[in-house]
C-alpha cells in the first residue's frame, strides 16, 4: 500500500438500472488529500461519491481504501464518513446523541463515549447545545453536528456532498475555514462533491471535473483555473470565448478567422473576457449590452465571430449601446485545448 | 346582507341534522324510562349501568376490541414493511403491491364476509374468530398502508443512509432511526384502524355465531328484539370513547396531518 | 432509494400475499359463482336476477337512493363548506371538528337515533300530532325517505370536507372579483365556485355514492325488508333464501358500480397530481 493511492478508483463503472451513470473511471487519492469531484448536475460525480460509500453498487471495477479491497464491503464497515447535503441528522436524538450513534454501535459507552463525543462537538463550537434536539438548531450548527458526528468515527476518508451550497454568502466562507481546519488538524483525507467551481478552486488541493460519467481533467485549482484541457473545462472555469483551430484558423460561426502565432498542436483556444484585448486588435465588433460589475465592466459584442464577451476596467471610458469596437483575441493570453467539446 | 343570516342559519341546520341525532341518543340513555323515547321520562343511569351487565354485550364487546387491537396490529406488522419497501425501493410491480393491499377498501364488506364464510369457513372449517381476524385485518391494513407510507415521505432517506455509514446495519438503521420518526404515524394508524375495525358492521355480518360476534352486530340483534334505551346507552359509551381517543391522539400527535 | 430486490419482495409481499388469499382468492370465487353453471360459463344468473321484478326494483332503488344521496349531499354540501370557509380559523377549525365528530361514531348508533326521532311515538310524529297536523302517527320508519335521511346523514360530513379542501384552494379573490365584474351569486357559483372545485365535487361525490351503495346498516334498520337496497337484499338471499348464486349476481354488481367509482376517482387524482 502506498500513500499515493491511498484510495483507489480502478476502472469503476456505475449503473441505475440500464442507464449507466459512470463508466470505467480512474482515479487516485493520495493520503490526507482534500480532493474536489467537480461537474454539472448529472456528471455522476455524486454516484461516485455514493459508490466510495457503499450506497450505490458498483457494477465493475474495484475500489481500493488502505490497501484493502472494499468494492463489496458493506457501507457500515468501510470506515468511509458522508455529510449529506441534506445533513441526514436523527431529528429524534440530541446533538449529543447524534455525535454518539456511531460509537455507541461499536459498543461504547460510559465515560469513555462521553468524553469522545464532547470533545468532538466541542470540536465544532457546539458545546453549549451539546443537548439540543436537532431541529432547533439553524442550517449552519446542523452541518456542524453533522460534521462532528462523522469525524468522531475517524473515518479513513471523509466525503462532503455540496457542503457549502446550502449556506448563505458568511457562513460559507466560515464553513470553508472550518473544513481546512479540521482537514488540517486530522490529516483526514476528504472528497467533496460540488458543482461550484469557486467552492472547489478555494478549498481543493486537487479537482476533479467529470463530465457524463466520466474524468474530463484532473489538476491543482492553478491548473483547472489556468490550463483547461478541454472547451468543456473551460467554460466551466469561466473562459467565455472558445473556438475551434484548425490549420491555425479560429472556426467561427462566420467562417474561419485567421490568428497570429496560434499554437501548432492545440484543439482550440479559450479566452476570458477580460483576456479580449478591447479596442486593439483585427476584429471589430457592435455593442449589444453593457453591464457595470464594480472594478469593470462587462460588454456582450456582436461580432463576425459570433457573440464576444469582452470585459474592460472601469476607470476605461464606456462604450455605448450600438458602438463598433475594434477588438483582438491574442493567442498569448489564451488558453490552449487539447480538445474542443 | 342576506349572507349574514344565511350563512349561520345553514350551518345551524346542517349541524342539528349531523349532531342532533346523536345528542338524541345521548339523552335518551340517561332516561328513566322502560322504552327508548324522546324527550327521556326522567333521569336515571339504569341503562348505562345495564349495559354492563349484559352478559352478551360484554362478549361481543371483547371480541371487537381483540379484533380491533389484534386486526391492527397485524395489519401495522404487515403494512409496516410492505410501505417501506415501497417507499425506498426501487420495487417493480409496487403499483400492483399497492394496488392489493387497498382493494379492501374498495371491494364492499359484506362481499369479503360472505366469501370468507363461503370458501373459508364453511369448507375448511377456519373458525368464525379467526376467519373475523383476517377479514378485519385485511380491512384495515389498507389505512395502516396509507398512513405509515404518508409519514415515511416526510421522512429522508438519508438519514438511514447516514445511520448506516456509522456502522448501523440495515435493519438496525430501520428500528433505531425510521421507526422513532414515524412513531406518530404508526400511532395515528393505529387508532384509526381500531375505530375502523371497532365500528365495522358489514365485514362481520355473515361471520357471526353462537358467542362470536362483533359488539356492533350484537347491538344490531338486540335491537331487533328489545326496545329499551340500553343500546342507546351503549351508542353513548362508544361514541364517547371513540371521540375521547380520537381527540387525545390529534391533541397529542397531530393525528389529521396522517389521515 | 435502495436497489437489492429481493429484499424489497420480502419486505412488500407478504402484505400482498396476505391480501391476496384472504381477500383476492376467496372474492373472485365468490364473483365467479354467478357466472358458473353445471354446463360451463354462463349469465344466465345475471338474467334470471334481472327477470324478477323486485330485484329490478332493488337495484333501480339502490342506484336512485345513490343519485339523490349524492345530488343532495352536493347541495348542501357547498352551502356549508362555503360558510365554513368564510369563518375566522379558530371557529373554523371548531366547526370542521363538529362536521368530522360523527364520523368518528358507530354508524349503528348514528343511525339508531332515526328510530327515536321517526319512530311512531318518535319526536317528529310527537311534534305534528301537537299541532294538530295529524291525528294519526305517521309511518316514516321502513319508507324510503327514511334511508335517504339516514344515509345522507351518514355521508354527509364526506362530501362536506372534500368540499372544504376544494374550496380552501380556491383563489383567494376570485369570487369578490367576479363579483365587482357584476355576477350575481348564481352566476359566481356557476361559473367560478363550480369549475374551480369541481375535483372537490368528485371526490366527495365518490366517497357519498360509494358509500350510500354499499352500506347496509342504515337500510337494515331504517328501510328494514319494505325498502331492500342491494347489501340487504344480498344478506336476505343468503340467510333466509341459502342463494349464493344470487348472492354472487349482487356482489358482482356491488363491486362494479363501486370499482367504476374508485377508478373515475383515482384517474381524477393523478390527473391532479400531473399538473
Amino acid at each position: 500500500m502506498s500513500d499515493a493511492s491511498f484510495l483507489l478508483l480502478d476502472g469503476l463503472t456505475l449503473a441505475y438500472g440500464k442507464t449507466t451513470a459512470v463508466e470505467g473511471l480512474n482515479l487516485s487519492i493520495r493520503r490526507g488529500e482534500l480532493v474536489a469531484l467537480l461537474g454539472p448536475s448529472g456528471c455522476g460525480k455524486t454516484t461516485t461519491m455514493r459508490a466510495i460509500a457503499g450506497l450505490m453498487p458498483v457494477k465493475s471495477g474495484r475500489i481500493v481504501l488502505d490497501g484493502r479491497d472494499i468494492t463489496r464491503t458493506p457501507a457500515n464497515r468501510r470506515e468511509v464518513g458522508l455529510v449529506f447535503q441534506s445533513y441526514a441528522l436523527f431529528p429524534h436524538l440530541t446533538v449529543f446523541e447524534n455525535v454518539a450513534f456511531g460509537l455507541r454501535l461499536k459498543g461504547m459507552s460510559g465515560k469513555p463515549l462521553e468524553d469522545r463525543v464532547l470533545t468532538a462537538i466541542a470540536s465544532v463550537g457546539l458545546s453549549p447545545f451539546a443537548n439540543r434536539k436537532t431541529p432547533e438548531l439553524s442550517g449552519g450548527q446542523q452541518q456542524r453536528v453533522a460534521l462532528a458526528r462523522s469525524m468522531v468515527m475517524e473515518p479513513k476518508v471523509l466525503m462532503l456532498d455540496e457542503p457549502l451550497s446550502n449556506l448563505d454568502a458568511r457562513l460559507r466562507l466560515e464553513m470553508r475555514t472550518e473544513l481546512q481546519r479540521v482537514q488540517k488538524e486530522s490529516g483526514v483525507t476528504m472528497i467533496f462533491v460540488t458543482h461550484d467551481q469557486i467552492e472547489a478552486l478555494a478549498l481543493a488541493d486537487r479537482i476533479v471535473v467529470m463530465r457524463n460519467g466520466a474524468i474530463e481533467q484532473i489538476g491543482t485549482p492553478e491548473d483547472i483555473y489556468n490550463r483547461p484541457e478541454s472547451a468543456f473545462v473551460a467554460d466551466f472555469v469561466g473562459f467565455e470565448n472558445i473556438f475551434a483551430l484548425k490549420d491555425g484558423q479560429l472556426v467561427t460561426p462566420g467562417g474561419t478567422a485567421p490568428i497570429a502565432d496560434a499554437p501548432a498542436d492545440a484543439a482550440a483556444l479559450a479566452w476570458r473576457p477580460r483576456a479580449v484585448a478591447l479596442g486593439n486588435g483585427p476584429f471589430s465588433g457592435v455593442v449589444r449590452s453593457s453591464s457595470f460589475a464594480g472594478s469593470a465592466r462587462e460588454y456582450l459584442l456582436d461580432t463576425p465571430l459570433g457573440p464576444i464577451k469582452a470585459e474592460a476596467d472601469a476607470a476605461h471610458p464606456a462604450h455605448d449601446l450600438g458602438d463598433t469596437v475594434s477588438f483582438g483575441l491574442p493567442a498569448a493570453t489564451a488558453a490552449t485545448l487539447r480538445r474542443f467539446g | 346582507m342576506m349572507q349574514k343570516i344565511l350563512a349561520p342559519l345553514t350551518l345551524a341546520l346542517v349541524m342539528l341534522f349531523l349532531i342532533g341525532p346523536f345528542a338524541i341518543i345521548v339523552a335518551a340513555s340517561f332516561s328513566a324510562g322502560d322504552t327508548l323515547a324522546f324527550p327521556p321520562q326522567g333521569f336515571s343511569l339504569k341503562w348505562i349501568a345495564k349495559v354492563f351487565t349484559v352478559e352478551s354485550f360484554r362478549q361481543s364487546f371483547a371480541m371487537s376490541l381483540f379484533l380491533a387491537i389484534g386486526g391492527t396490529i397485524a395489519a401495522l406488522i404487515l403494512g409496516i414493511p410492505a410501505s417501506y419497501a415501497m417507499a425506498r425501493y426501487r420495487l417493480p410491480g409496487a403499483e400492483t403491491v399497492r394496488f392489493m393491499v387497498s382493494l379492501p377498501i374498495i371491494v364492499p364488506g359484506i362481499i369479503v364476509g360472505l366469501a370468507l364464510l363461503r370458501y373459508f369457513v364453511i369448507p375448511i372449517g377456519l373458525s368464525i374468530t379467526l376467519a373475523l381476524f383476517l377479514a378485519h385485518t385485511a380491512l384495515i391494513l389498507p389505512y395502516a398502508v396509507r398512513v405509515v407510507s404518508a409519514s415515511l415521505a416526510n421522512l429522508r432517506s438519508d438519514m438511514e443512509e447516514a445511520a448506516v455509514l456509522l456502522g448501523a446495519s440495515r435493519l438496525g438503521a430501520f428500528f433505531s432511526v425510521v421507526l422513532p420518526n414515524i412513531r406518530g404515524g404508526i400511532l395515528s394508524a393505529f387508532i384509526l384502524g381500531f375505530v375502523t375495525s371497532f365500528n365495522q358492521v358489514p365485514v362481520s355480518l355473515f361471520l357471526s355465531g353462537p358467542g362470536v360476534r362483533t359488539l356492533p352486530i350484537d347491538m344490531l340483534g338486540y335491537m331487533e328484539i328489545v326496545f329499551d334505551p340500553s343500546v342507546a346507552a351503549l351508542s353513548s359509551l362508544l361514541a364517547f370513547l371513540s371521540i375521547g381517543i380520537v381527540f387525545l391522539a390529534e391533541r397529542f400527535l397531530g393525528f389529521s396531518r396522517y389521515v | 432509494m435502495f436497489q437489492n430486490r429481493a429484499e424489497a419482495y420480502a419486505l412488500a409481499l407478504p402484505a400482498a400475499i396476505f391480501a391476496a388469499i384472504v381477500f383476492l382468492i376467496p372474492v373472485g370465487l365468490l364473483l365467479s359463482e354467478g357466472f358458473r353453471s353445471a354446463q360451463g360459463w354462463t349469465l344466465s344468473a345475471f338474467v334470471d336476477f334481472f327477470s324478477q321484478p323486485l330485484n329490478q326494483k332493488v337495484f333501480l332503488r339502490t342506484l336512485k337512493l345513490g343519485v339523490m344521496v349524492t345530488a343532495a349531499a352536493a347541495v348542501i354540501g357547498y352551502a356549508t363548506a362555503y360558510a365554513i370557509v368564510s369563518l375566522p380559523p379558530g371557529a373554523k377549525g371548531r366547526m370542521i371538528g363538529l362536521v368530522v365528530l360523527p364520523l368518528m361514531i358507530s354508524p349503528v348508533a348514528r343511525t339508531y337515533a332515526w328510530i327515536v326521532i321517526l319512530g311512531r311515538t318518535g319526536i317528529v310524529n310527537q311534534a305534528l300530532m301537537l299541532v294538530g297536523l295529524t291525528d294519526e302517527p305517521v309511518r316514516f320508519l321502513f319508507t324510503e325517505t327514511a334511508v335517504f335521511i339516514g344515509l345522507l346523514q351518514l355521508f354527509l360530513p364526506l362530501m362536506i370536507i372534500s368540499l372544504i379542501s376544494a374550496l380552501e384552494n380556491l383563489p383567494k379573490d376570485a369570487v369578490p372579483a367576479a363579483r365587482i365584474l357584476g355576477a350575481n351569486w348564481f352566476q359566481v357559483f356557476w361559473k367560478i365556485i363550480l369549475p374551480l372545485t369541481r375535483e372537490g365535487l368528485i371526490v366527495g361525490g365518490t366517497l357519498v355514492f360509494t358509500g350510500s351503495l354499499t352500506a347496509y346498516i342504515t337500510p337494515a334498520i331504517l328501510g328494514g325488508s319494505k325498502v331492500l337496497m342491494l347489501e340487504t337484499l344480498l344478506y336476505q338471499q343468503v340467510t333466509v333464501a341459502n342463494n349464493f348464486v344470487a348472492a354472487s349476481v349482487i356482489a358482482f354488481l356491488l363491486i362494479v358500480m363501486s370499482f367504476s367509482a374508485n377508478i373515475l376517482l383515482r384517474r381524477i387524482a393523478t390527473a391532479r397530481n400531473r399538473k
